[in-house]
């Protein structure tokens, strides 16, 4: 990497890197360590290529996701984050608005969430919290369509068996649709 | 509320409670980007170690021609026919030539567009002279001696050449490379092993325009190959362009898709096909220099398995066909001058008067061979195998490796 590269490198993690990192610990089901791991080995990765990628956002999120899905493959490096203990719960100031209900039951959602696997927890947040569409998902893990929606259904599944208190909730659609494609996900280098 | 709206404010919620990396995170990641890059360079260092432990670790090659050989093959060096296989079972040889493995291909499509021609290998088990089929090699050459084999993983180009023993069935070392392997050939004292490069796999297949069938690409991906010198355990890496015009849409298509590399009779060259070419064949120093057609390989062709017999002197060549139905050209490879043998096919030399070959019964089906001994000079042919059914490139239509023992 030349000066320019260097510097272009280092404005990019700056401004860009709390947000990263945002996601990074979300997949790491919390963990906000496991989470600069995550996004720390992501950079250098992209360090590697830096004057070559046009996107580098979309670049580093790519690797992140297929990181930590990699990772629950390879079982290298697993961390699932057991928690007895609800995380601290953030400020609560922003949600004034509230009933205790909902704050306890986004508490309770955290928790299952973090003993989701990885690539389950990795679908959910790219469905959900990234909002992308199911085949930009699939694009983004390397596998197939019916492998993002029947990972959805499962986790899903999955957390309402982690969660009894999930009950209360109405089904999402995602749950609704059958679900078909039981194979593994695939993960292209 | 349903559970995926929960699942979004949940992880909005935690994602708005994260803390910044802090500051100097970009230099801690470069830091460690110039260190794993360091690190890097040391595996290379390592891969060219593992390369020199190979030939302490190998039973290899000429220690053994008086020990353990296939059994059956113990006694004599006689005819072991078997005219009723086909496939083969049981091992066939003749004099110290023998069927050491053989392949089935098989063209496995993986999309619309794309294909692979993928062998699947039977390995002569030297404990009880069968055919055993091995999935796990997608590339075999058997070393002079039939005691191991170098062999190439499904995925090719492979990064890893295997150095199998063949009585155990196990690979006795693992030579690591930097440029992709598909191809793999011994020399004929088996000290040295050629390794011929690729940037893809060679054996792809695809569905030109217009066409309904599968052909190889007609691009060459070929970049080089690799001499290890087994003995000494050092190997080294050549890259060798390819001809041809870059603007012209066949580029370096001149080539076919696999065009391997392979020693020369005397171990001193490597040369491969060069089916477009003026000369048809191209010659190279070990250290990768091309050089100009030896003048004791210049009525060598390429496609001809043969090659030379076992003292250099004749040259087994293209179908004749004059004398009889089918024969072939063998040639002197100093006068050039040629006599015909049976036989359509020049597979292996067996001596110096005698090679196997595919040959049909005459009048029959111009695919439907067997393996057959013919002699120079001869008009007796001995069946070795049984016919070999199907057109040229159905399904099931095995095709022989020979080694010497």
């Amino acid at each position: 990497m030349n000066a320019e590269g260097l510097e272009s490198f280092r404005e990019f993690v700056d401004s860009r890197s709390s947000a990263l990192l945002k996601t990074a610990v979300l997949l790491s089901g919390g963990d906000q360590h496991a989470g600069e791991d995550l996004l720390q080995n992501a950079l250098v990765k992209a360090a590697g290529k830096w004057q070559r990628i046009d996107e580098p956002e979309a670049y580093v999120r790519r690797i992140l996701y297929r990181q930590q899905v990699s990772r629950w493959r390879l079982k290298w490096r697993r961390r699932e984050v057991s928690v007895a203990e609800p995380p601290e719960a953030g400020p609560r100031s922003a949600h004034s608005g509230d009933s205790a209900a909902a704050a306890e039951l986004r508490v309770v959602m955290r928790e299952a969430l973090a003993r989701l696997t990885a690539r389950q927890r990795t679908v959910l947040i790219l469905r959900y919290f990234e909002d992308l569409p199911e085949a930009d998902v699939a694009r983004l893990l390397g596998c197939s369509v019916g492998t993002v929606r029947s990972t959805t259904h499962r986790s899903l599944a999955r957390l309402r068996i982690l969660a009894p208190e999930l009950a209360v909730l109405g089904p999402a659609d995602a749950e609704q649709q059958p679900s078909r494609d039981y194979s593994p996900v695939e993960v292209r280098p | 509320m349903n559970v995926d709206e929960l699942v979004r404010d949940a992880l909005r919620e935690q994602a708005g409670e994260q803390t910044a990396a802090g500051p100097g995170f970009a230099d801690r990641v470069l830091a460690l980007h110039r260190r794993r890059r360091t690190r890097r360079l040391a595996t290379v260092a390592a891969a060219t170690a593992a390369v020199v432990a190979v030939a302490v670790a190998v039973p290899l090659l000429d220690s053994g021609k008086s020990d353990t050989r296939p059994s059956g093959v113990t006694e004599q060096h006689g005819i072991h026919p078997h005219p009723t296989q086909s496939p083969p079972r049981d091992l066939i040889s003749a004099g110290e030539t023998a069927l050491a493995a053989y392949y089935i291909p098989k063209t496995v499509k993986q999309s619309p567009k794309q294909a692979v021609s993928q062998r699947t290998y039977w390995l002569l088990d030297p404990k009880t002279g069968k055919y055993v089929k091995d999935t796990r090699w997608s590339y075999v050459a058997v070393a002079p001696g039939m005691k191991a084999a170098a062999v190439l993983e499904r995925t090719l180009p492979a990064a890893r050449i295997g150095l199998l023993d063949l009585a155990t069935g196990k690979v006795a070392r693992w030579i690591l490379v930097d440029h992709g392997v598909a191809g793999l050939a011994f020399s004929r004292d088996g000290k040295k092993l050629v390794a011929t490069t690729y940037g893809k796999n060679p054996d792809l297949r695809v569905k030109m325009q217009g066409s309904k069938s599968w052909d190889s690409e007609q691009t060459s991906s070929r970049t080089g190959f690799y001499v290890f010198d087994v003995t000494t355990g050092k190997g080294s890496w050549s890259e060798v362009k390819l001809g041809g015009d870059p603007n012209n849409p066949m580029g370096g298509g001149f080539l076919n898709a696999r065009q391997d590399f392979a020693f020369s009779h005397d171990g001193r060259h490597v040369w491969a096909g060069n089916p477009m070419g003026d000369i048809g064949k191209q010659f190279y120093e070990p250290s990768g220099a091309e050089i100009s057609v030896p003048a004791n390989e210049k009525y060598v062709d390429w496609f001809v398995d043969a090659y030379k017999s076992p003292s250099g002197r004749l040259v087994a060549g293209d179908f004749a066909g004059k004398k009889w139905e089918t024969s072939s050209y063998v040639i002197d490879a100093v006068t050039g001058a040629k006599t015909e043998v049976h036989g359509q096919q020049l597979l292996a030399w067996v001596g110096e008067k005698s090679l196997i070959a595919w040959d049909i019964i005459p009048g029959s089906n111009e695919f439907h061979q067997q393996l057959v001994l013919v002699t120079i000079g001869s008009n007796k042919e001995v069946p070795l195998s049984g016919l070999r059914m199907g057109n040229d490139g159905d399904a099931g239509r095995w095709e022989p490796v020979f080694a010497e023992y």
